[in-house]
């Protein structure tokens, strides 16, 4: 059983996790999977982050509507941008990854990340001018 | 082959190559209904609402609703199913061994458990509030 690894893949690098944090030479495949997996750590410690921040709501209304009025600082809404890169990402690489790991559109990986990525971006940048206009 | 690979190890490499087709399944439609359900309340809380966040009052009306209530819920185990099975793909990557796995696959079953059980105890904490 020694030799038998559980992910055991020949083609997989023998360091993955240090493989995510060099582009040298890498597919636009990778660094979309690389840049997934990053954005979903971001957004798997907000989900903790988010449901503490709730927590607030439940000691006052003095205590939630402090929270707001730091939350509507400039900084902080410089966090919402980069939450709202994260999440626009994630969700539209993730359709990507989802489609081809289905085997739909499989040969045309490339052209589905550059448009789903094309429209997250649209969004992103609609989103971010919303949260320092709204 | 049979030297170091047993039928036994042979056998359990396939359930476990089952086992995680399976979990890929549940955490891509997990991530597909995510889509639609985080897309709502991104939309919901952040660019329906004068000022970009919800006052206490606001919250507390928004989830006396019980569609959003539902909704909510939904959101809470969705979201938290999803992180934790991309979670344990991370931690699959880094070749731990058998052992690990099954530590890390108890752990972030305590750990998504939790969460669950307290985004639900929250949800409900705060429609009674709202009365």
């Amino acid at each position: 059983m020694a030799d038998v690894q559980p992910t055991t893949d020949p083609v997989r690098p023998k360091r993955p996790l240090n493989a995510w944090f060099n582009p040298r030479g890498r597919s636009i495949n990778t660094i979309a999977f690389a840049l997934n997996r990053l954005t979903a750590i971001g957004l798997t410690v907000y989900l903790f982050l988010h449901l503490a921040i709730l927590s607030l709501l439940l000691r006052g209304e003095e205590s939630w509507n402090s929270f707001i009025a730091i939350a509507r600082t400039p900084w902080f809404l410089m966090l919402d941008v980069v939450l709202l890169f994260g999440v626009v990402y994630h969700m539209f690489n993730g359709i990507r990854v989802a489609l081809v790991g289905m085997g739909v559109a499989n040969y045309r990986q490339k052209t589905l990340f550059y448009v789903l990525v094309g429209i997250a971006l649209v969004l992103f940048a609609v989103g971010a001018v919303l949260i320092f206009t709204k | 082959m049979e030297s170091t690979m047993t039928r036994r190890s042979l056998e359990e490499m396939a359930a476990q190559r089952d086992r995680a087709g399976s979990l890929w399944l549940v955490q891509a439609f997990s991530g597909l209904f995510l889509v639609i359900i985080l897309g709502l309340h991104m939309i919901a809380h952040h660019f329906v609402v004068e000022g970009g966040l919800r006052d206490y009052q606001q919250v507390l009306d928004y989830v006396a609703n019980p569609l959003v209530f539902g909704v909510e819920v939904l959101f809470v185990i969705l979201a938290t199913v999803h992180a934790l099975l991309g979670v344990r793909a991370i931690a699959l990557d880094t070749r731990p061994s058998v052992g690990a796995i099954r530590v890390i696959n108890w752990a972030l079953a305590v750990v998504g458990a939790v969460t669950i059980a307290y985004g639900l105890w929250l949800a409900v904490s705060l429609q009674r509030l709202a009365g």
